[in-house]
């Protein structure tokens, strides 16, 4: 386009939007330098410029175009230096900030969840610890109180069984004493019933003999 | 019928020196474009100030808004940049909250500087200038390489470059177009529409329901114009950033 044709670029002053204004020239030159007096004649006179309808879009009205140019540039660039400058680092600092927090917290969350899991194990750890000394507590006094148990009964079984010994032992006694008495009753009695029939006493082998024949 | 192209008119609001740079008058009255984009970029200024000054981690509505807009432009130029994208973030928000701040004083209250030839064309100057700088910087004389893709056969070079060339060189025009052809289109519009109620409203009964019918597409294109106002500040951008990254990731290609 027209923006190396201007030898006036390198030469106009430091000024940044001038020199933009410069690299235009050929652009707003030719229309601009023959209808500049016309149309500020026009514009400052009708003031609202009614007759421009004829000659198309205003838009095209080169003579207000440098003063456009460079007032854009002005107003721009003190948008791009605030935006560079002051408003695009907040915001990039503050969605940041919030990003960090934001992992910050969740990894504080999980670690604190971490934390209560293991609590929640230990927990139960100690519960079946406890779960099982319990339990091998009652095994043991159920075993003990079992042994105690079986301990007196055989001791009171001893006690039951000397005391029946004993009895047997008497009745055995009484019975052998009362079977030992029946030969001499038998005897006695054969001897009085013979002595009964026969009007004499029957010796006393005759007697044992028959006794023991029976 | 009032005139549908006489709010494009100029008018100076405040008026200021004429100066003359090298031949050319420069007049810095402050015409009633110049004003709008005052007004417009007041009020992006005074709401990213507002916004940004007390920005905390949990954000407010506004800040909200400003941290979306900003969202917007940073994940745009990342993505089509890439990471050298943030160096180029502060251009192309400028840019697009220029070109959207302007466009919606255009819909809201009082002009469109964004209808100006003039300001389309400078907003593409500075583009393409940026890009133009940004190439020469990074890549020194390999920004000409720009122009002769790697991989074509030898043959059709002398066919692609010229081609090349010209598709760059279009670049400003079109950018320029594009907006300006878009706000204006849509403004004149509207404006017909709405001369149209009035002009039927006189005609009579039956004029009535043309009038309506004209209001009611004057309040469809209302809304559509308020969709072109964003989309046009969004593919400006996005066209800028697809241009930085021609020149920014040059040896990629």
């Amino acid at each position: 386009m027209s923006v190396t044709a201007s030898p006036a670029a390198s030469e106009t002053s430091a000024e940044a939007p001038v020199t933009t204004v410069a690299t235009l020239e050929p652009i707003a030159e030719a229309p601009a330098s023959a209808e500049a007096a016309h149309g500020d004649a026009h514009t400052t006179s009708t003031g609202h410029g009614e007759d421009h309808a004829s000659g198309g879009l205003p838009q095209f009205q080169t003579e207000h175009w440098a003063g456009q140019m460079v007032w854009l540039v002005v107003i721009f660039t003190v948008l791009f230096i605030l935006i560079a400058k002051v408003f695009a680092p907040r915001l990039r600092n503050v969605i940041d900030t919030r990003g960090a927090t934001i992992a910050e917290d969740l990894a504080n969350a999980r670690a604190i969840r971490d934390e209560a899991e293991a609590q929640a194990k230990d927990a139960a750890a100690e519960t079946a610890a406890a779960h099982a000394a319990a339990r091998k507590l009652a095994a043991d006094a159920k075993s003990k109180a079992t042994a105690e148990m079986a301990a007196a009964q055989a001791k009171e079984d001893a006690r039951l069984n000397g005391i029946l010994a004993e009895a047997e032992a008497s009745i055995r006694a009484k019975r052998d004493e009362a079977l030992a008495h029946v030969t001499e009753i038998a005897t006695d009695t054969a001897s009085a019933l013979v002595e009964k029939l026969t009007g004499k006493a029957p010796t006393k082998t005759a007697l044992t003999a028959a006794l023991k024949k029976s | 019928m009032a005139d549908p192209l006489h709010q494009f008119q100029i008018q100076k609001v405040v008026e200021l020196p004429t100066i003359d740079v090298a031949g050319v008058p420069v007049d810095l009255s402050i015409t009633n474009s110049v004003l709008a984009m005052l007004i417009g970029v007041g009020c992006v200024v005074l709401f990213f100030a507002l916004t940004t000054a007390r920005a905390s981690i949990i954000p407010g509505r506004f800040q909200v808004m400003a941290e979306g807009l900003f969202g917007l432009i940073d994940d745009l130029s990342e993505s089509i940049i890439g990471h050298d994208g943030r160096a180029f973030f502060p251009f192309v928000f400028t840019l697009f909250l220029f070109i959207l701040s302007c466009n919606l004083v255009g819909m809201t209250t009082y002009f469109t500087a964004t209808s100006q030839l003039a300001v389309t064309a400078m907003l593409a100057i500075l583009t393409i200038g940026t890009v133009i700088v940004v190439g020469f910087v990074r890549n020194g004389l390999g920004f000409f390489k720009l122009f002769m893709p790697s991989g074509v056969p030898l043959l059709i070079l002398p066919i692609l470059i010229p081609i090349e060339i010209i598709s760059f060189l279009m670049r400003p025009i079109t950018l320029t177009l594009r907006l300006f052809g878009n706000m204006v289109g849509g403004h004149i519009v509207m404006k017909v529409f709405a001369g149209f109620i009035v002009a039927l409203a006189s005609a009579g009964v039956l004029g009535y329901l043309g009038g309506f019918v004209s209001l009611t597409a004057v309040v469809a294109l209302t809304a559509l114009e308020f969709l072109v106002a964003y989309l046009q500040a969004f593919v400006f951008a996005v066209l800028a950033c697809v241009y930085l990254n021609d020149v920014v990731n040059l040896h990629h290609h």
